[in-house]
């Protein structure tokens, strides 16, 4: 991929969240699709607020589960029957009651590994560098005491004026450009 | 993706004037008296089904179901007041009038206790053989219960029986009667009490958890446990402990989504507040197997004559069909289903989940009860009989929850006095 220049995008600084909020819900009703929240603290309402859509982690999580508990309980099964049989107290090999614990232990396992590593492989994380550290007010705020809205000019909406005067209504603390 | 309108965001809702409970709750009462009455006419008429004189029997073994089933509501109701109590939260603005008026049935449940009572000689086997060495002789009971039903006469006696159990409703009614006469105080008095109140509920509600846990355990091992004398499980009382858990949540979340058709939970019952209820019932779903599962999983392991044969009553002769449905009512469905978000938030498909629930509880209850007499275990069989235990408890649950109508209107739905009460009006995006 080309390295990219020009504008990243337009960002919007906020003092609360229930103002960055309202800015979120009222773009997107207005028909922007690329932007994006920052909030120090997880918000779940801005993730709402900007049309979050569902993703596939959760069906990563379950396959993982189901090929954790398979893996564990065919494994326990294998080890017992053919592998290496033993007579513990005259139970059968097959002895499926004992089996269970290992196998939900690695159900857990499976599905949390899988949970993690999902989330990681589709959100693009650990990114190396990203445009919105070239903001300062972004680098001082985004983890403490800021929201922030950003317009990102991948918007077929996107006009660098307009986006700006856009931005404004809302009443922000500031408006900035953000480089690649 | 389909999404609310938010424009309503940032206002505040206001609580409504009238408090009480809505008049559709007189509808419900009805219909559960209606439902009683026909059940009871069916169960009677199973009672004479087989042609062979009434079938008392099968009656009271149903009654030991219902009986449990409605205690679980009424102490359990309690218990789970009482945590609430402790725990705090939002939930236990929604709860707290429900759960009080659950506890509030306790005359019931004792009235239900009576018929046991009066029949111990029918039920349990260890009041039934006075004379244990004639019962030996002639073949009644054999060796392993003869000597069970001796080495533990001093506690498996009728006396014991009986005065376990009144102990044990005098301390449930104590703290039902206590901690629904203080809530009522609270009420009347103003918001600058409140902590005041909160401290003094939790100091009641602290011991009084203890005291239901060792309490209920005594009235589980007594009443049902007993059934066979042969058998003991160190976990009994837990596992009715969260199973009461179990019913008493699905309950609740049944009476509230379908007390929010109409004011003032119209308002007060929010999303979060749904989801979280669902979440917390999910969390008894996966205690109430595991403990199940952990006391199959030891006694299976130990293979002990005094252990195995509870299950194998249990698990041989046609009732493996029972347990495996069980495994599947009473854990793989809720289960799987309160696994998801969307059905937690969803009142419709929450409150099906919740009435499957407590269904998979009655028949939990009956996998339990009925392989303790020596007809059915390890021989499951079609008989008459065997549909009371639909028709008796259906009738029991009936007049339960009439009853429970009754006194969910004895008063309003909605504590006032309560700091949460500022929070669960806010609008749903409280952050926001």
């Amino acid at each position: 991929m080309a390295a990219r220049e020009g504008i990243y995008g337009l960002l919007a600084e906020f003092d609360t969240p229930g103002d960055l909020i309202r800015a979120a819900l009222q773009a997107r009703k207005d028909g922007w699709r690329r932007m994006d929240c920052y909030t120090p603290y997880p918000v779940e309402e801005a993730a709402e607020a900007i049309g979050f859509h569902r993703n596939k982690v959760p069906l990563i999580t379950l396959i993982g589960g189901v090929m954790g508990l398979a893996a564990m309980f065919l494994f326990q099964v294998w080890v017992s029957v053919w592998a290496y049989p033993l007579n513990i107290g005259g139970r059968p090999l097959y002895s499926w009651p004992a089996f269970i614990v290992p196998a939900y232990e690695w159900t857990i396992l499976f599905a949390g590994l899988s949970a993690a590593f999902g989330m990681l492989a589709l959100n693009g994380l650990p990114a190396l560098y990203h445009p919105l550290f070239n903001a300062p007010n972004f680098r001082d705020g985004a983890t403490t005491d800021k929201f922030f809205l950003c317009l990102e000019a991948l918007d077929p909406k996107f006009d660098l004026a307009e986006a700006k005067k856009y931005l404004v209504s809302f009443e922000p603390v500031s408006v900035v450009e953000v480089e690649y | 993706m389909a999404h609310e309108t938010h424009d309503a965001n940032t206002h505040t809702k206001q609580l409504p004037r009238e408090l009480g409970a809505p008049e559709f709750v007189n509808g419900w009462q009805r219909s559960a008296l209606v439902v009683g009455l026909v059940c009871m006419v069916v169960a009677a008429g199973l009672g004479f089904a087989d042609g062979r004189g009434f079938d008392v029997d099968h009656v009271l073994r149903a009654w030991l179901l219902g009986l449990m089933l409605t205690f679980g509501f009424a102490v359990g109701g309690l218990a789970l007041l009482m945590v609430q109590y402790v725990s705090g939260g939002k939930w236990g603005l929604l709860l707290r009038r429900p759960l009080e008026a659950m506890s509030r049935t306790l005359p019931l449940v004792f009235i239900y206790w009576l018929v046991i009572a009066l029949s111990l000689k029918k039920l349990y086997l260890w009041a039934a053989v006075t004379d244990v060495s004639a019962a030996l002789k002639s073949g009644w009971i054999n060796e392993v219960q003869a000597h069970a039903i001796e080495f533990k006469r001093p506690m498996l006696n009728t006396g014991a029986f009986v005065w376990v159990s009144l102990a044990c409703f005098a301390i449930w009614g104590f703290y039902t009667w206590r901690l629904n006469a203080l809530s009522l105080k609270r009420d009347e008095e103003t918001l600058a009490t409140t902590p005041e109140w909160i401290k003094r509920m939790e100091n009641i509600s602290g011991p009084g958890i203890v005291i239901y846990a060792i309490t209920m355990s005594a009235a589980a091992i007594y009443w049902v446990m007993s059934l066979d004398p042969t058998w003991y499980s160190s976990v009994y009382g837990l596992l009715f402990l969260v199973g009461q858990a179990y019913q008493v949540l699905a309950f609740s979340i049944i009476v509230v989504i379908s007390l929010s058709k109409g004011e003032p939970f119209k308002t007060i019952l929010r999303q979060t507040e749904q989801h979280d209820l669902g979440s917390f019932t999910f969390a008894f779903v996966m205690l109430n197997i595991y403990l199940a599962f952990s006391q199959f999983l030891i006694i299976w392991s130990g293979n002990l004559p005094e252990e195995i044969p509870w299950y194998l009553d249990r698990v041989t002769g046609g009732w493996g069909v029972i347990i495996t449905l069980d495994f599947i009512f009473h854990w793989l469905i809720p289960f799987t289903l309160l696994l998801s978000r969307d059905l937690k938030r969803n009142k419709k498909r929450l409150v099906l989940v919740c009435q499957w629930m407590v269904f998979a509880k009655a028949f939990d209850l009956f996998w339990l009860i009925e392989p303790n007499f020596k007809d059915a275990a390890r021989n499951l069989h079609f008989s008459w009989g065997i549909l009371e235990y639909a028709a008796v408890p259906a009738a029991m649950t009936a007049f339960w929850v009439a009853y429970f109508c009754m006194q969910l209107k004895a008063r309003p739905l909605v504590q006032t006095n309560d700091p949460h009460l500022a929070e669960i009006l806010e609008a749903e995006h409280a952050h926001a």
